[in-house]
């Protein structure tokens, strides 16, 4: 809501600057987000009369008046060629000040002497209007100051008005507002006309969906001549407020609802057939609207029609027959409330909000109906010469009266935590309009219908505590009376963050919303089903939900190659989401839960399934390219399956792995990873396709992504006791097949359960010119430690037993040397 | 010459010899030369038997403490020379300290949840806990249990994203709030972070973004429990000068409704040119209010007995205000020239 603080004057004393005003107003009420000034702000703006108008000798495009300024006869060099000999103009004298800043000099325009500027709509802030010098009729007095008959410079405040304040978005609302801040009178003019002409009652009305419509007003004005402009004090407040000036008869509507917050529609009165008829629009009713689009519409809008045709969409906006043009003498007024909720609605399913709209869908006050109805008779009187008919037509079946809620005194001290004052409560609250009996602490309080956001003492409350001041609040602290603190849950996912991070990992942040290549590029289109989808994406781009955390760390790698990075490691900890089938016959029940919180036919449904998604939180990596640059003494560290492997295996020690190919994944570097045989994610390399789709082409990437639920990034640790007698280390090498598995290998050198075999450690893979074609040379460590000193025996015979069960499991040959 | 003189001739040499060597290699070829097996004194000694039986005495005491003289001197040069030799050793083996040491790897933690770390640890030592919720949500746990039914205007407040029919990616995190109080009887003192979605992107909005919310139910609580909790979380954040200010607001789940604004911890409202607070002395950071009556009874609680505060704020702008940051699209971009710097 735009404020301009002349108009605001109007209704209320106030001694502020704009800055005060604004920040009391963001204290006590809504905020303010700006504030905009326009005009000359500070200086003089006198009524001149043009002597003399010439071309300026040495400019084509330039102008030299004289002006006549009440006795003083002063030169101006003016751009604008539309001033004339006689003509009366607005001049700015020099040292003023205008809205941008700027101060007004005596200045020599190629070579002629200019003091002063004569001024456009848009330079005193009346208009946009820029075309040429604002020319002011006769009753202007030459040499009187132009502030005496409108204002030259405004400041607006622009209120953030909150939607449970649908009062605050009429000036009267807003200078109640700040009476009641300032705990002083505000003042409206009241409306005055003379009815005198032809009877509204020639034309019917008729309300046909009730439920829609609270109540509807309609007054007849004939002989209105709209061609007219409005007066310039109208139109200058119509352009403060952010509205654009139409004719005289649109911009009394508009000023009215500036003032009230009530949209009024106006009709051409010849146009109308027979008479109003407020109804549903009918199935494939279409209309085409002042914006010139035709829209289709249906049962569930309303329309304003007469008995042959819908004239408007009801609150939202009208159709170009029964629109007010120049040639219109006779209008019909309407003056109406509707269901908030249906306008908003329809708006949404047409995709047009309008002033009107915003307003009607937060829900008016009907009662606001017979002043706007009477003020706006009043301004179309006045300003176009029209004469109101002596009667309203009015529909309104069930008024709405004001209602009464109790406010006990010792629950408002209770909620804002500070002493409340019962005369203090009362006066605040009659400030805002309310009636208030007070006694025994507690007031009885009668609230005013257009504040229906005041139901409950809660609400009440709320007015009193921010009036009296929320700065008047003392600050206290409670404490929780039990222990706080992170789940064991919690507290992983903390160390596991912090673990990756340690290890060289940047964490990522990414969208879990994404194009459809994310499935198709992974190749997982064919695999699973389609993933869930967002029925409004910003983008179809941004349409499916994740389903894996990878494509977003492959998104994000990319870009980063693009940037010129060499590489990365990142790691995201996020929510994936799955599609869920509940069982046949769910729906209804589906949908119960989910619009109403109720449960399914019985406790036993798991809201997974009433939900129809499966979300779970995933850890992932990804390694790209380099992940850590080479140093003078280090070699670079490319991604690869054992960098990715060497992570999981830090994040869950236990785990082990299976060879699992996976579409997105290398087929011959990939694995599952296994926690005490249940699955707990996936470890490889990047397929190359895959990586070439998400713009990787060239680079080793590698990732693993896990379900956080198995991670166990720093376990409980367990005392082991230990000797000091000295262990003994050995080496083994030996030739196997290639395609036997290491992995296998050390399970079965676990399997012996030797007692004195501490450690085994694989420290070399080896195939090549001394290894027959075919095999692999794998070189093991073993540690062997016992209670006592052991004897070269009893190791030589522990290392035989080794490969004695590696030969037996998998033809193992001892290499010798 | 007499063979005690000889003797001292032997030892004057060897002792000059010792001295002249600069090196172990020199005293031990040295002490070959005069103590070895071979050496004149050695040989020397030998023949001290053969001698007459008057002159052994005295070439014996002679040459025995030539010896020791040698010997001594010998120990004492090995000792000298060690010293020089292990600085020697030393000078040679001197670094450029100036070359970078062995990169261990550095990464790094997302500057959001930064800050959603610290403030959950501030209010884990009141005492609170972390609950958490799902992403996708219900229609009713994001709108309708928080007093926000089908049609109300405050809906139209959050653009929200809407999936298969009444699900939603939930626009805040209040649902976990509704989902803890449905679960539990009072009191209740959780906070709440999370990823949070609404429809809009422009500059300074992104699809999504994080919040912590956080929600105490107990009897007595007060707006001024609520400002004094929010006071202190403001102070551990951004430093213990730092001052708040409650603004009214609105928020359909809580009456009173309340915005906290703390004051520019960078300038403190001296700097009309501030970065950070644009020369307002104030920087907007969170909603709160006391939980609307409608909410508590929604969930069970008797809100004649029961009073509570909400609070929602956004980690993200936090990390901006505090961190510098100027642009909020950069969180979401896994831009390793953002993220290293945190």
């Amino acid at each position: 809501m735009r404020v301009p603080l002349s108009w605001l004057r109007e209704y209320v004393d106030f001694d502020l600057s704009a800055d005060n005003l604004a920040d009391l107003f963001s204290l006590r009420s809504q905020e303010v987000d700006g504030i905009e000034r326009f005009g000359v702000l500070d200086g003089e703006v006198v009524v001149g009369e043009v002597v003399e108008f010439g071309q300026h000798p040495n400019a084509d495009r330039l102008n030299v008046a004289k002006v006549d300024l009440g006795g003083q006869i002063v030169q101006i060099v003016a751009g604008a060629p539309n001033p004339y000999p006689g003509a009366r103009v607005p001049v700015v004298v020099p040292g003023s000040v205008l809205a941008d800043g700027r101060k007004l000099k005596k200045a020599k325009l190629r070579g002629e002497e200019s003091n002063g500027m004569m001024m456009s709509e848009r330079e005193l802030g009346i208009s946009a209007e820029h075309s040429g010098i604002l020319l002011l009729d006769d009753s202007y007095e030459v040499g009187r100051p132009v502030s005496d008959y409108f204002p030259v410079g405004e400041t607006v405040l622009e209120l953030d008005v909150n939607p449970n304040r649908p009062d605050l978005w009429g000036m009267i609302g807003v200078a109640r507002e700040l009476a009641a801040i300032l705990n002083t009178k505000f003042e409206v003019p009241e409306p005055v006309f003379d009815p005198s002409c032809e009877p509204t009652g020639a034309y019917t009305l008729r309300v046909e969906a009730p439920e829609l419509c609270p109540r509807y007003d309609l007054r007849r004005v004939s002989g209105v001549r709209p061609g007219e402009k409005a007066p310039l004090e109208l139109r200058r407040r119509i352009h403060a407020a952010g509205m654009r000036p139409v004719n005289a008869v649109v911009d009394a509507t508009n000023y009215v609802m500036l003032e009230t917050g009530q949209p009024i529609h106006a009709f051409d009165a010849g146009e109308v057939r027979g008479g109003i008829v407020v109804r549903r629009a009918h199935p494939g009713e279409k209309m085409t609207m002042l914006d010139g689009h035709t829209r289709s519409l249906d049962e569930e809008m309303l329309v304003i029609a007469d008995e042959e045709r819908g004239l408007v969409v009801a609150g939202v906006m009208g159709a170009e027959t029964a629109e007010v043009g120049d040639e219109t003498t006779d209008v019909l007024v309407e003056v109406a409330t509707f269901a908030g909720r249906n306008i908003m609605e329809t708006s949404q399913r047409l995709a047009l909000r309008t002033d009107a709209s915003g307003r009607f869908e937060r829900g008016l006050d009907p009662n606001m109906v017979d002043f706007a109805m009477n003020r706006v008779t009043d301004l179309i009187a006045r300003t176009t010469g029209g004469e109101p008919a002596p009667d309203t037509l009015s529909f309104y079946p069930e008024p709405v009266e004001p209602w009464e809620v109790p406010l006990r005194l010792p629950r408002a001290e209770l909620l804002l935590g500070m002493p409340v004052g019962e005369g203090e409560a009362a006066e605040r609250l009659r400030g805002l309009g309310c009636e208030v009996e007070a006694g025994e602490g507690k007031l009885a309080v009668t609230v005013p219908t257009f504040r229906r956001d005041l139901t409950r003492e809660a609400d009440l409350i709320e007015e009193v505590g921010r009036l009296v001041g929320l700065e008047n609040v003392p600050e206290s602290l409670p404490r929780a009376p039990q222990v706080g603190g992170l789940t064991p849950e919690q507290r992983k996912l903390r160390a596991l963050r912090r673990l990756l991070a340690d290890l060289g990992l940047h964490e990522a942040v990414t969208y879990p919303f994404g194009p459809d290549r994310w499935t198709r590029d992974l190749g997982l289109a064919g695999d699973v089903g389609a993933p869930l989808k967002l029925q409004n994406p910003l983008s179809a781009e941004a349409g499916n939900l994740r389903r894996t955390l990878l494509p977003g760390l492959l998104d994000a790698a990319a870009r980063n190659r693009s940037f010129g990075a060499r590489g990365g490691a990142l790691f995201e900890v996020g929510h994936v989401f799955e599609p869920k089938e509940g069982p046949e016959g769910m729906r209804e029940y589906a949908l119960r839960y989910r619009m109403r919180g109720e449960m399914g036919p019985d406790a036993e449904v798991p809201p997974e399934l009433l939900m129809g998604v499966g979300e779970s939180n995933k850890v992932a990596g990804v390694l790209a390219g380099i992940v850590r640059a080479a140093g003078w003494n280090v070699p670079p560290k490319p991604a690869g399956f054992f960098e990715a492997k060497g992570l999981v295996e830090r994040l869950i020690p236990g785990a082990t792995f299976e060879p699992r190919t996976t579409p997105f994944l290398h087929p011959g570097r990939a694995a599952v990873v296994l926690v005490d045989g249940e699955e707990a994610g996936w470890v490889g390399e990047v397929h190359p396709e895959a990586a070439e789709s998400f713009e990787l082409e060239g680079w080793p990437v590698a990732a693993f992504e896990l379900d956080v639920a198995f991670a166990d990034p720093d376990p409980e640790p367990r005392f082991r006791a230990f000797v000091n007698v000295p262990a003994v280390s050995m080496d083994l090498a030996v030739v196997v097949d290639r395609d036997v598995r290491v992995g296998e290998m050390l399970r079965e050198v676990a399997a012996l359960g030797s007692p004195i075999l501490a450690e085994t450690r694989v420290f070399d893979v080896y195939e090549g010119s001394q290894v027959p074609e075919g095999k692999k040379s794998v070189a093991l460590n073993f540690t062997f430690q016992a209670e006592e000193t052991l004897t070269d025996e009893a190791v030589k015979e522990e290392l035989d037993r080794v490969s004695a069960r590696l030969r037996d499991a998998f033809g193992a040959e001892v290499r010798s040397g | 010459m007499s063979v005690v003189e000889r003797i001292e001739e032997l030892k004057t040499e060897a002792l000059s010899a010792l001295a002249d060597a600069g090196t172990t290699k020199d005293l031990e070829s040295a002490r070959v030369r005069y103590l070895g097996r071979s050496a004149d004194l050695t040989e020397i000694k030998k023949g001290i038997r053969d001698l007459p039986p008057d002159d052994r005495k005295a070439v014996g005491g002679a040459s025995n403490r030539a010896t020791k003289e040698i010997e001594a001197a010998l120990a004492e040069r090995l000792a000298e020379v060690a010293v020089s030799e292990r600085e020697e050793r030393l000078r040679a083996e001197a670094v450029d300290v100036t070359l970078p040491g062995v990169p261990y790897p550095k990464g790094s933690l997302h500057p959001s949840l930064r800050i959603i770390d610290e403030v959950v640890d501030f209010f884990v030592g009141l005492g609170y806990r972390v609950a958490e919720g799902p992403e996708v949500e219900t229609d009713y746990y994001n709108f309708t249990a928080l007093n926000i039914p089908p049609g109300h205007p405050a809906r139209g407040m959050q653009d929200t994203f809407f999936l298969d029919d009444g699900l939603v990616l939930r626009t805040h995190t209040s649902p976990v709030q509704v989902r803890t109080m449905l679960s539990q009887e009072p009191p209740v003192y959780i906070v709440c972070p999370g990823r949070t979605y609404r429809r809009d992107s422009d500059p300074t909005h992104t699809p999504m973004f994080n919040q912590i919310e956080g929600l105490a139910v107990d009897k007595g609580l007060t707006l001024g429990d609520l400002k004094g909790t929010l006071a202190a979380m403001a102070r551990h954040v951004f430093g213990e000068d730092v001052k708040v200010r409650l603004r009214p607001s609105y928020f359909q789940f809580v009456e009173p409704g309340v915005e906290l604004d703390v004051s520019c911890f960078v300038c403190g409202g001296s700097d009309p040119n501030c970065k950070v607070c644009k020369g307002a002395g104030w920087i907007e950071m969170l909603g709160a209010g006391m939980v609307d009556p409608a909410v508590l009874s929604e969930a069970g609680y008797d809100p004649e007995e029961y009073t509570g505060f909400a609070f929602g704020m956004g980690p993200d702008r936090m990390a901006m205000v505090r961190y510098g940051i100027p642009d909020l699209r950069l969180f979401f971009e896994g831009d390793l020239r953002f993220l290293q710097q945190f």
